[in-house]
């Protein structure tokens, strides 16, 4: 049924939650076809209630679909098997408030049978890998910031080094330098070989990272495609460069009005808010180190 | 035997039954990845024993130590030093019980439906953890936590009964040496009380090993003759029952039954009651009262006697077969008493069957048929306790005798003591009808019942009311055949208050540390069974309901006995409204009638699905100072198990269904 270069395959999947009555019932996802290529970041969109989470529910087994089947890594959605592969990092973190950061990998790390050596390493090492202070390891979950407590659900996702990683709503709760650290981290898992499902509101992040993505409405597919088909604005040329001088400028808009191009907008470039965001938490940083 | 098929169970087995096949049909692979399972099933576990811990586990020990020393020191003032014991014992472990069940239930009913609230069964969920290691792993933590919250509570009341048996030790040593001192100084008459002694050597803590043995002669005993001749006593709940083979009979003869009694005083009017049974049909009675003649002499032919004779039809041909038939006796006259015969013989047989079969007359020379040897004569009360008299008050008549048989003994699992002796305990109750100031003295028999020409007799046993008389005995009596030991008390006007186990073959005591622990164990298998329930209840229901089902279920399992007997009446018989006749043709009665009848039986159908949690009960053994028996120990595991894997595959099968978001 499947091939086997396809990280996610679903077929005619179907999803109605039951009402008392039958007028009560809602179909949260209807025939959804799906091809996930492996290695691919794959971004899930759509607004709220069109069906992103309950798809991936479905996926990681956690509901049982109304109709059609899904294929997680060539196996089965659901399989103990197929959960061994695949990373999930939930809308929330949902975490355990009475475990401290260690303990609560520890744990997850217990359920993937990892001995006590392996189990040391992968909760030192994914700590460090997103960036969890280390004097609030010790601490209850419970008494973390919403982003602390993010960067350890974060962490759990990845503990197993998964071949998928499921992710809904990653950035949610972080600040713009946490957002910009799991898109860098998100492009370093592709770099690796991995594959990444996203479901986001933030557009600008899908479109930071994703190769192809779907757009959900109702539960139905509307768009599906790579991100440069959908994207590319065919019949519109962008021209930027440095050291434009006031002639040049008038050189070029002399060489537009000839050829009777409309709509022509010129300006100055400007940087993103998220990047002298950045720049100047990273530099408050340094000195508040120093 | 005749047996009544109880539907309601066999519909219970049946529900269970078709659970155990869906499991078995649904959870084959997640079960037989359960070998690497367990591990993850733990892990699971240890985050719900630390969550436990969080909620402030460690502070249900306190609570239990503090309640416990409260109610302690307020009810024990005023008891003996060994009922003290028993009251600390039964107020600390009745305390941890229902403290452990109260807390570790709510938290099992918590557990899966709390997890589901805050979605971490979301993210758990997505891990390769299948349904069937999150149920067990929630059952394990909280068992777990169990586990050691009965550990701290066993080291305290180890603890503190040690202190306790440290000072009555020392309390009793002192009262002994007194006592002592007092008789060697003549102020005290009666020698120094040797239970003292025991306690002071042994303590009150020991779990006591012993046998005991059957407890089926009560009356009178003459030692007059070899063997002891038996009495029974008129006017008193005392029977004797004469067994009887299959009596074939040619029903062109009158078969009899005759009755042969030695009567005291002779020539006394007297009267028997007699119920003809068949054995193996205890349906099947008939019932009469005959007099005795002066002699004590009767006979009493049964008005149905098809009903217990075996007979050939002439016409047909056909056999009728009864089976084998008892004879219940009583003597409902005041002031008699019945000498027994042992029935080895036609000549001291007190019953026999007469003028059965012209055939058997020819080819054995005989006439009559005799019941078995050794007629069982019984006399309990209904609350366990048999009272014997003693002497008359000028000692002609003699007293009432107590007989306990031990069969199959073992020398081995007897300890020796003193060369070639064995220890026997008495522990009566005395009640006095007169002679208050004096103490109570018993007599003993004891002799092999096959030489019972040699028997030891111990005749001024001093008889503390429930304390214990020590006794020993020469091993010889240990040499193979029944050991037979008769006790009667010689004080008139002072009864002895007996029961089954108030002679025991001591055998060498456990350590009260070892049965401490098998008393925890049983507990422990109660509470993991409400934990099952409670945790198999959070898989369908959110926590309040899954309270409730689980409150309701410990409730019926205990209700078990009740709700199987209340479920033999039927209707509004329940009510004991059976007697409003009036009302029984009314449709309105019978509608309520049937309704009330359905109810009771759908009762009766959930106590023999849920578990029956009457079966632990931990606390008579070790309030009573005796040794937990491993079996009862097995069997009480064994019944937590077979409870649990019906409610594990019950709620496996509701898990699977149920989605975890």
């Amino acid at each position: 049924m499947v091939a086997s270069g396809l990280a996610i395959q679903t077929r005619q999947l179907t999803k109605i939650y039951p009402g008392f009555w039958k007028s009560q019932q809602v179909a949260a996802l209807a025939e959804l076809n799906l091809a996930v290529d492996r290695s691919q970041i794959f971004g899930l969109l759509g607004p709220n209630g069109s069906g992103k989470t309950t798809t991936i529910k479905l996926l990681l087994g956690l509901i049982n679909p109304t109709a059609g089947d899904a294929l997680v890594m060539g196996k089965p959605a659901g399989d103990q098997d197929t959960r061994r592969v695949i990373g999930y990092l939930p809308e929330e973190s949902y975490l355990y408030r009475f475990l401290n950061a260690r303990q609560t990998l520890d744990f997850y790390a217990r359920l993937f049978n990892m001995n006590r050596a392996e189990r040391r390493r992968a909760v030192d090492y994914y700590l460090d890998f997103v960036g969890l202070d280390p004097a609030v390891r010790s601490r209850r979950i419970g008494t973390y910031s919403k982003g602390q407590a993010r960067r350890v659900a974060l962490a759990q996702a990845l503990l197993n080094n998964p071949d998928l990683i499921i992710m809904d709503e990653p950035t949610s709760g972080l600040d713009p330098v946490g957002m910009l650290e799991i898109k860098n981290m998100i492009l370093r898992l592709k770099e690796a070989g991995k594959t990444v499902l996203l479901s986001s509101h933030q557009l600008a992040d899908v479109e930071d990272v994703c190769d192809r993505l779907v757009i959900l409405y109702r539960g139905r597919v509307e768009i599906q495609g790579t991100l440069n088909d959908l994207l590319e604005v065919k019949d519109t040329f962008q021209l930027e460069a440095r050291g434009v001088t006031p002639e040049v400028q008038a050189q070029l808009m002399e060489v537009v009005q000839r050829n009777g191009l409309t709509d022509v907008r010129t300006g100055r470039p400007r940087v993103r808010l998220e990047d002298i965001f950045k720049n100047l938490v990273d530099s408050k940083r340094k000195v508040d180190r120093r | 035997m005749h047996h009544s098929i109880n539907y309601m169970s066999l519909v219970a087995d049946a529900v269970i039954l078709i659970i155990l096949v869906g499991f078995v049909l649904t959870a084959f692979r997640d079960v037989a990845r359960l070998g690497t399972g367990v591990s993850r099933a733990w892990a699971v576990g240890r985050t719900t024993f630390i969550e436990a811990w969080h909620n402030r586990m460690w502070a249900i020990p306190i609570v239990w130590m503090v309640i416990c020393l409260i109610l302690g020191f307020a009810i024990v003032r005023g008891y003996t030093p060994g009922s003290e014991v028993r009251v600390y014992l039964t107020i600390f472990l009745r305390a941890q019980e229902i403290i452990l069940l109260l807390y570790l239930g709510i938290l099992a009913c918590l557990s899966l439906p709390r997890e589901r609230e805050r979605k971490t069964l979301i993210t758990t969920g997505a891990k390769p953890v299948t349904r069937l290691e999150l149920l067990l792993g929630k059952i394990m933590g909280l068992a777990a936590a169990a586990l050691a919250m009965l550990l701290v509570m066993m080291i305290f009341t180890w603890a503190f009964m040690k202190v306790v048996d440290h000072r009555i030790r020392g309390d009793a040593m002192a009262v002994y040496q007194l006592q002592k001192k007092n008789y060697n100084s003549l102020v005290r008459h009666v020698p120094p009380d040797f239970g003292l002694l025991y306690t002071a050597r042994h303590g009150v803590l020991q779990a006591q090993n012993y046998i005991t043995g059957t407890l089926h002669i009560a009356g009178l005993i003459s030692y007059a003759h070899n063997p002891p001749i038996r009495y029974m006593k008129g006017g008193s709940t005392e029977t004797v029952y004469f067994e009887f083979p299959s009596i074939p009979a040619n029903l062109s003869y009158q078969p009899d039954f005759l009755f042969n009694f030695g009567l005291l005083p002779v020539g006394h009017p007297a009267s028997l009651h007699i119920t003809a049974i068949q054995r193996d049909n205890p349906m099947v009675t008939e019932e009469a009262t005959v007099k005795l003649n002066a002699s004590g002499e009767a006979a009493w032919t049964p008005k149905h006697r098809f009903r217990f004779f075996a007979y050939t039809d002439p016409k047909t041909g056909k056999i009728s077969n009864p089976g084998p038939v008892v004879l219940k006796v009583t003597c409902p006259t005041f002031h008699v008493y019945l000498q027994i015969g042992d029935g080895t013989h036609v000549s001291n047989t007190s019953c026999l069957v007469t003028g059965v079969n012209a055939a058997m007359l020819h080819e054995h020379g005989l006439d009559y048929i005799l019941p078995k040897p050794d007629p069982v004569i019984t006399g309990f009360k209904s609350n366990g306790w048999q009272e014997i008299t003693g002497p008359g008050k000028t000692g002609r008549t003699p007293p009432e005798v107590a007989s306990w048989e031990f069969r199959h003994l073992n020398p081995l699992n007897i300890p020796t003591i003193k060369g070639d002796k064995f220890d026997v305990h008495l522990i009566c109750g005395v009640s006095k009808e007169t002679n208050e100031a004096i103490p109570t003295y018993a007599a003993l028999v004891a002799y092999a019942q096959d030489d019972p020409t040699h028997p030891v007799k111990l005749l001024q046993l001093h008889i503390n009311e429930k304390r214990v008389t020590d006794v020993q005995l020469p091993r010889r009596l240990l040499d193979g055949s029944p050991l037979i030991i008769n006790l009667s008390s010689i004080v008139h006007g002072h009864w002895l208050k007996i029961r089954t186990n108030s002679v025991r073959i001591m055998q060498k005591p456990s350590s009260f540390i070892g049965n401490l622990f098998k008393t925890e164990l049983v507990v422990f298998c109660e509470v993991i069974l409400l934990i099952t329930i409670g945790v198999v209840s959070g898989t369908a229901l959110g926590w309040p309901v899954a309270l409730l089902t689980t409150l309701c279920c410990y409730i019926l399992g205990n209700l078990f006995h009740f709700v199987s007997e209340l479920a033999k009446a039927n209707g509004f018989e329940l009510l004991n409204l059976v007697q409003q006749h009036r009302l029984q043709g009314v449709w309105y009665y019978q509608l309520g009638s049937f309704v009330s009848g359905v109810m009771v039986h759908v009762l009766e159908i959930l106590v023999y699905l849920l578990p029956n949690f009457t079966r632990f009960a931990p606390l008579p053994f070790i309030t009573a100072s005796r040794n937990m028996p491993w079996l009862f120990l097995a069997q009480n595991i064994l019944a937590a198990i077979i409870s649990m894997v019906p409610a594990i595959a019950f709620g496996y099968i509701v898990m699977r269904r149920r989605e975890l978001s």
